[in-house]
């Protein structure tokens, strides 16, 4: 991953001197698991898209404000592209009645959600800290981050009160950061 | 917005994970811009999930996606290297900065908003008062959240037939610069805001000088006559 990180960093300090080539090389490099990680929360693939068209736009028109105190370059063009396609999901929310978004194709979110956790690599310190959650906390973590589950969404799926599922995911989000400390 | 010190670490998990509400989310990223610490937490945080995302299987992409890309991608305004975190449009220059800085002004424009709520039945839910780039009070803003702001002004500006002053709000980074209205002539006004979320403290008015009729392009064009941060009436 170095190496394509300081390609980012190159790429974003083009792009905000109005170099479009250098725009396609994120394109080219990030497209794929940009729309993928979209998907994974809007649902569909028209809309996911969508988040991604969007999501360029905005890296062009703000690459210049990109700064090494916003973590990674990699770190802030996801970022950008979770911002998005967490807004177009609480903009359809309100859009949508509760029984469309239940039935959002489900059975493919909650595959989504186990594959992210089943991709992730085996070295790394998330998988590890993750991994020594207890399952529920595990999966309410990887249910917001990876599907754009709300509180109430996941204490739903796990069925839990929600006031539990609060609790449950705010001590787990504290074990994982003194895990990774 | 308030929060604990110590909830800093959480909320910024809670902000990346998605859990928090959109309103709550704007104004997270709004006061992230101010505060070092929270900004600090929340790129820690985006960087400790990142492998989530990194590991995902990518889509397979089609170029037509590039082309819908490529098409609407707007000319880079290269000129505008330096961001200034509240700004709503690109007319950042170092003497807003020194202007919104000092806290003479800062002190005066307080005093000058609450004296003038006082005499209101109904109370706005933010103030904000105007500054030039001189730190000079230009106009006060009353949003009163309700589709309703009155602008006051506070000194004379000089308007060419074919401009017109149009004021403007950020209602949070994401929604960007949105237009209240624009100003009839050289005099206070009522305006009818469309609706918009609820006024926030710290929220950035500002006046620029538009053609006539507003801008053709519904963002900010002109220079920036006067701007400022909303108050919350204590």
């Amino acid at each position: 991953m170095r190496s394509g990180r300081d390609d980012l960093d190159k790429a974003l300090a083009a792009c905000a001197k109005g170099d479009r080539l250098a725009l396609r090389r994120i394109f080219d490099q990030e497209a794929g698991r940009m729309v993928a990680v979209a998907q994974r929360i809007v649902r569909r693939r028209d809309l996911a898209e969508e988040v991604v068209q969007e999501a360029f736009i905005r890296i062009w028109t703000h690459a210049h404000q990109y700064r090494e105190d916003c973590g990674s370059a990699r770190g802030w063009i996801y970022a950008i592209v979770r911002n998005r396609a967490l807004n177009l999901l609480r903009d359809s929310r309100r859009e949508h009645s509760v029984e469309e978004v239940e039935t959002l194709q489900e059975t493919e979110q909650a595959d989504a959600i186990m594959a992210a956790w089943h991709r992730l690599d085996r070295q790394s310190r998330l998988h590890e800290c993750l991994g020594s959650l207890d399952e529920t906390k595990r999966h309410g973590i990887l249910m917001a981050y990876v599907g754009g589950y709300s509180h109430g969404e996941i204490a739903g799926r796990l069925r839990i009160p929600l006031g539990t599922a609060k609790s449950w995911i705010r001590r787990g989000l504290l074990t994982l950061r003194e895990c990774m400390a | 917005m308030t929060y604990d010190r110590k909830d800093i670490a959480n909320l910024a998990d809670e902000y990346v994970l998605g859990l928090t509400e959109s309103a709550t989310a704007a104004e997270i990223e709004e006061i992230m811009e101010r505060d070092p610490e929270l900004k600090a937490a929340i790129a820690a945080s985006r960087e400790r999930f990142l492998p989530l995302d990194i590991a995902v299987t990518p889509a397979t992409v089609n170029e037509s996606l590039w082309d819908r890309i490529d098409s609407t991608l707007p000319a880079q305004n290269v000129a505008s290297e330096t961001p200034v975190a509240t700004v709503a449009n690109d007319n950042s220059r170092k003497g807003w900065k020194i202007a919104a800085l000092s806290s003479i002004a800062a002190a005066c424009l307080l005093a000058i908003g609450l004296g003038y709520s006082l005499t209101r039945t109904s109370d706005p839910l933010v103030i904000a008062v105007l500054i030039n780039e001189a730190g000079e009070v230009q106009a006060v803003v009353e949003d009163f959240g309700n589709e309703r702001a009155t602008v006051r002004l506070l000194a004379d500006f000089a308007v060419p037939n074919d401009k017109t002053m149009e004021v403007w709000t950020l209602p949070s980074r994401e929604m960007g610069p949105v237009s209240l209205g624009l100003l009839n002539g050289v005099r206070s006004a009522r305006l009818d805001r469309r609706p918009l979320p609820s006024p926030r403290d710290n929220q950035l008015y500002e006046i620029t000088l538009e053609q006539a009729g507003g801008s053709p392009t519904g963002r900010p064009t002109g220079p920036v006559l006067a701007k400022g941060l909303a108050k919350l009436p204590r």
